[in-house]
């Protein structure tokens, strides 16, 4: 099929994908995010369980493959009397994967503050809460901004998962998948979907330079 | 003078007073309680499921169990290793062309690096599934799975290899010129070798995101892991319990890769520096 073709046919229906798309990652990123930040928390607080717990879910939700634990979300966790919207499990897998790798930046992004700030913190008498909502948590972010936007492209990456499951309207992955499944749409229907999700990216990567430029710690 | 030997986690609180001593034991306590909670309503969830039942169980005492999943494990290893040894040729190739000083090139290597990391796995995943028979190009099972997946990688790989050629120091090309060495011989006998072992850490740790991306092999068919736990699904009618243990498979082989890359980065650096 022509380029023309394929936009006449199926235009709003790309348009559609690429919202989705789009919903998937703001959606699981924001969660990721949050959830990054919490894990975060717990591994440098004092309490050993707790860092423990937060260690164990970076190490499993790391080295989890995206399609197995979507896989376990959509056919096994029914068998638990847990049955999830397909739109939900896509969205689960796709923030419990990238909250693991958030911490895993935050936590380098904390590495890099000076111990002296936080011997400061403690000698004005900041409770540990405090030094880690003034001190710690704003500086981490401020050096992690460009992990954070590639944290973001994974993110719309991995939500390519959600062409592993019926979904209406669909992904621009499942888009593709599906076009091709119905009618011969052969290269085109790929570059398209191809080209929204690299374009996706790039504006990802431009404002992700600018924030960085803007509040990144010189040092 | 103790500070330059301090993590942040470590300088984040010192001994405490007998106070916050009070207050973290507390906070363990709690905390012990939460997460045993937490584990007790997992396991009554499986027990008032029926999940803990034997006959999800028992099959995984059978020897042929194993036998079958070790299959599947060789055939994600080969998938993996395949794409692999792909993505790391691709790698170089692109990165070749990303320092080469011809404008074209380098930014041809830009571009194929932009799009690689810009697009998904399973995007090019399909391509091979769905678009390349359409071609009347005719390729194995194990290839339509580790040529997108090595597609996928090389973008990464290529920005992986030349991090490493920029972090060996300059001296050690001019050293080589100036010891009559020619440009070619300077790139592949001194500067590559050394920029390889700078980046064996995080070339496996690419190589963990590949055995990641293989599991979408049961899209073609190929007998993976993820492949013959399906099939074994179908011969015992037990979703959860198999999903679950071939789940933790790849969390362990991926886990175990990662603490390798972390261990060589630690050894090396040491060494490197020394």
């Amino acid at each position: 099929m022509s380029m023309a073709e394929l936009l006449s046919q199926y235009g709003d229906k790309y348009l559609l994908a690429l919202l989705t798309t789009w919903k998937l990652t703001a959606l699981a990123f924001l969660a990721a995010f949050v959830l990054g930040i919490i894990i975060t928390v717990m591994r440098i607080s004092p309490i050993k369980p707790l860092r423990f717990l937060g260690e164990f879910y970076v190490q499993i939700f790391r080295n989890i493959p995206g399609a197995a634990l979507l896989i376990l979300l959509v056919y096994a966790l029914p068998y638990l009397k847990i049955v999830l919207p397909y739109f939900d499990c896509v969205l689960i897998a796709t923030a419990l994967i990238p909250a693991a790798f958030c911490s895993e930046y935050l936590m380098s992004g904390i590495n890099m503050i000076d111990v002296g700030q936080i011997e400061a913190a403690r000698a004005l008498g900041f409770t540990f809460l405090q030094t880690v909502r003034l001190v710690i948590v704003p500086q981490a972010l401020r050096s992690s901004v460009i992990s954070l936007t590639s944290l973001l492209v994974a993110t719309m990456l991995t939500t390519a998962l959600a062409s592993q499951v019926p979904l209406n309207p669909m992904d621009l992955t499942g888009i593709v998948a599906h076009i091709n499944t119905h009618a011969v749409g052969g290269i085109t229907a790929f570059i398209i979907s191809a080209v929204l999700y690299l374009l996706t990216a790039l504006i990802i990567g431009f404002a992700g330079n600018m924030i960085d430029k803007k509040v990144r710690i010189r040092r | 003078m103790s500070s330059a030997h301090l993590s942040v986690k470590d300088a984040l609180y010192e001994a405490p007073g007998p106070k916050s001593r009070r207050a973290i034991r507390i906070a363990t306590a709690i905390s012990i309680v939460l997460i045993i909670a937490l584990i007790y309503a997992i396991i009554r969830q499986f027990y008032i499921t029926g999940q803990l039942s034997p006959k999800y169980w028992s099959f995984f005492t059978r020897w042929t169990t194993w036998r079958f999943l070790g299959a599947g494990l060789l055939g994600t290893f080969e998938a993996a290793m395949l794409s692999g040894v792909l993505a790391l040729s691709a790698g170089f190739l692109i990165m070749l062309c990303r320092i080469s000083t011809n404008k074209v090139l380098s930014m041809i290597g830009r571009a194929y690096i932009q799009f690689t990391r810009g697009v998904p796995t399973l995007l090019f995943i399909y391509f091979f599934f769905l678009a390349v028979p359409q071609f009347g190009l005719k390729l194995a099972a194990i290839w339509k799975i580790a040529i997108p997946v090595a597609i996928s990688a090389s973008g990464v790989v290529a920005e992986v290899l030349r991090n490493g050629v920029n972090a060996v120091p300059k001296g050690q090309r001019e050293a080589a010129l100036s010891l009559g060495m020619r440009e070619r011989a300077v790139f592949y006998k001194v500067i590559f070798p050394q920029a390889l072992r700078y980046v064996v850490p995080s070339l496996i740790a690419q190589l963990v995101i590949v055995v990641k991306d293989t599991t979408y092999a049961y899209i073609i068919n190929f007998p993976d892991l993820m492949q013959n736990a399906k099939v074994l699904i179908s011969n015992y009618d037990a979703m959860l319990s198999i999903y679950l243990v071939a789940a933790v498979i790849y969390i362990l082989i991926c886990y175990m890769l990662n603490k390798l890359a972390e261990h060589i980065n630690n050894s090396t650096k040491v060494s490197v520096r020394g």
